[in-house]
């Protein structure tokens, strides 16, 4: 009896240190955590984020899963800051036990979750665009950085229009200054000149003594990176209102917002990866079924949306590499990963970062968005060194 | 510079003082600082924005703001407000909680996205030979009509004399058989109609969300604390607060000068307890 007991003592203990004690069942659904900002300053943009999720997910699942489980999707309000964060991905990675979190973010709200992701050993697919330089084993990113956005503008300006004198302006957090001063560097090294670099608190909705600076330094061109949505839309409509006429080049203005803008932003340049209007099969294919799936509550997909969409099959080629949702096969997987999906080829391959096919567009008159010039592959630069 | 500086200062004033205005006759009377006005003051933007998208004449929005403001406020002091008379405090605080609610209706009806209203009159004038922005050059003529408006109702009318012997002593005039409770629901009402008037005439400014008015309210609330109960001290306070505000964001940087008018209303009332009030 007693060496029984052990015996099954023994065989117990070691399944648990081995982690097969339970092993998942072949019917047990892949759980994927979506942290995001459901109210704050992401709200506008999150719905839309959510929905490409649910429908990546649907085709999958339609398809017959991923190494015959369905996907599953658990959404977390995180109010697009740090201490919501910190909730959400506490009760995504320890109690509802998520087997990878797939998400866009603020920076603040990102800087708050990874040493949770770090600590629950959690592969994170991070699908914002953001400053740049954010780097842990457990995180790789499939949107854009500063060296890949910004280059398309500022080379149009400098080399084309031959403008020599630019004005940053943008909101004062993370991705602002990031943004501009990733800016400021690369005009410097073309041999133009910043004549003014100004930032506004990000609730701010007066610009009046920026745009006298402005009208002061009579800059050949301005570079705007705010935060999205309403001191996009105060900042445009005010200086538009001053009678400023230099070029614009607006980093953080997305399709939706130039749109509910309309004439104000009529000739306002924008570096993108992605537009609604790309005129490829993947994403006729893409936007058709999101159509189907949504009706008339389809939200506008957006370079926030469609990441997130991308990212999901990325995760599930990666759990078909690795053979399981083990984080440490899976991390290695998803760097050697790709997918073709609307914005093209996607490989996150770069030190945890992905080359990514811009887009250079101009807002017209009636608010949609003309490609003027794409740009294969960009690379994103040297981003986290320590990271193969 | 300097003629873009004076008129940044100028037109930055008149800003504040059309958007405080409404916020100050209710203070004066009631006693109260109504933290529902960031809400009206959301309110209009919507307002305005109904009125663009059924394609009507922009200036239409104007009398429809006022109106639609005049009879929430209406509701809100017959509902909210009046019973909360003896109890100051809490109906402070019911109107902070009101002034949520109100945001949230919003955002029920027109989602939390950021929408756009055409602006009556755009672009630029030349001003002695600097190009300025047409509608803030406006908003002068308008903070100057808001002004002689409520001082010729106070000053000119019945209405006017009864609401002053309350603002003086309230047990007084009731005493002498005003309806001070009358005096109240006009006074809030009229309070009201001119935040929600106020919202919809800087949409041209600004783009019209759910938050339109919270990023006002903290400044307007610390100009009519400096103001006393006065409209003429409170002219005064947006001149000097505000041209604080332009001189700070342009010789310092605009994080600094978002901070000013509250900062330095906090050291006047400081050193000066009644602030820019004469008496």
């Amino acid at each position: 009896m007693t060496k029984r007991f052990v015996f099954v003592a023994c065989a117990l203990l070691s399944s648990v240190a081995s982690g097969s004690l339970f092993p998942a069942a072949a019917d047990e659904p892949i759980k994927i955590g979506i942290p995001i900002g459901l109210s704050g300053a992401n709200s506008v943009v999150a719905p839309s984020v959510v929905q490409s999720a649910e429908l990546a997910v649907q085709e999958i699942n339609a398809a017959g899963g991923v190494l015959g489980r369905k996907l599953t999707l658990d959404v977390a309000d995180d109010q697009s800051g740090a201490a919501g964060a910190q909730k959400a991905y506490d009760n995504l990675i320890f109690q509802k036990k998520v087997d990878a979190l797939i998400t866009m973010e603020t920076s603040a709200a990102r800087n708050a979750g990874l040493p949770i992701v770090a600590r629950g050993k959690t592969p994170f697919i991070y699908t914002s665009q953001y400053e740049g330089h954010s780097c842990s084993p457990y995180m790789y990113v499939d949107a854009w950085v500063p060296d890949q956005q910004v280059a398309p503008v500022v080379d149009l300006f400098f080399d084309q229009k031959k403008a020599k004198t630019f004005f940053l302006i943008g909101s004062d957090y993370a991705y602002g200054r990031g943004m501009l001063g990733f800016s400021k560097a690369y005009i410097e090294k073309k041999g133009g000149k910043v004549v003014g670099e100004e930032y506004n608190p990000m609730d701010a909705s007066d610009w009046t003594a920026i745009i006298s600076k402005v009208r002061a330094a009579n800059p050949d061109a301005l570079i705007l990176s705010t935060a999205g949505g309403a001191p996009n839309v105060t900042l445009t409509k005010q200086y538009k209102a001053a009678g400023i006429t230099a070029m614009v080049g607006n980093l953080g203005v997305d399709e939706g917002t130039a749109k509910s803008m309309g004439t104000d932003a009529e000739g306002v340049y924008i570096s993108a990866s992605y537009v609604s209007s790309l005129d490829t099969p993947d994403n006729k294919k893409f936007v058709g079924a999101l159509k189907e799936k949504f009706g008339d509550k389809l939200l506008t997909p957006n370079d926030l949306s469609v990441p997130e969409y991308e990212a999901i099959y990325l995760y599930k080629e990666a759990i078909e590499m690795a053979k399981s949702t083990d984080e440490a096969p899976v991390l290695k997987a998803l760097g050697e990963v790709s997918f073709q999906g609307p914005r093209g080829l996607i490989k996150m391959d770069k030190e945890h970062h992905a080359a990514l096919t811009m887009y250079l567009g101009q807002v017209q008159g009636d608010g949609s968005v003309k490609v003027l010039s794409s740009f294969a592959d960009v690379p994103p630069g040297e981003q986290c060194p320590k990271l193969k | 510079m300097l003629v873009s500086q004076t008129l940044d200062i100028v037109t930055t004033a008149a800003i504040l003082y059309v958007v405080a205005a409404g916020l100050l006759i209710v203070f004066g009377v009631m006693k109260i600082i109504n933290f529902a006005h960031g809400g009206f003051l959301t309110m209009g933007g919507y307002s305005a924005l109904a009125v663009s998208d059924l394609g009507l004449n922009p200036v239409l929005s104007i009398p429809f703001s006022f109106a639609v403001g005049t009879v929430a406020g209406m509701a809100v002091e017959r509902l909210v407000v009046r019973p909360l008379y003896s109890r100051p405090l809490d109906a402070i605080l019911a109107t902070w909680g009101l002034g949520i609610i109100i945001g949230q209706v919003i955002t029920l009806i027109y989602d939390r996205g950021v929408h756009f209203v055409q602006s009556p009159i755009s672009g630029a004038v030349l001003v002695l030979g600097e190009e300025y922005s047409k509608y803030r050059l406006v908003m002068v003529a308008v903070a100057i009509a808001f002004g002689g408006a409520l001082a010729l109702i106070l000053h000119g009318t019945r209405l006017g004399l009864v609401t002053r012997a309350v603002i003086m002593n309230e047990d007084l005039a009731r005493g002498l058989g005003i309806d001070s409770g009358l005096v109240r629901f006009v006074t809030f009402s009229l309070g009201s109609g001119l935040a929600c008037l106020a919202g919809a005439l800087i949409t041209p400014l600004s783009s019209v969300d759910p938050s339109l008015g919270i990023s006002w309210l903290v400044n307007v609330f610390m100009l009519v604390l400096v103001s006393g109960v006065s409209l003429f001290s409170l002219g005064v306070a947006a001149i000097v607060l505000g041209g604080a505000q332009v001189l700070i964001s342009s010789y310092a940087n605009p994080v600094y000068g978002s901070m000013a008018i509250v900062i330095l209303a906090a050291l006047l009332l400081r050193v000066r307890p009644r602030g820019f009030a004469s008496e």
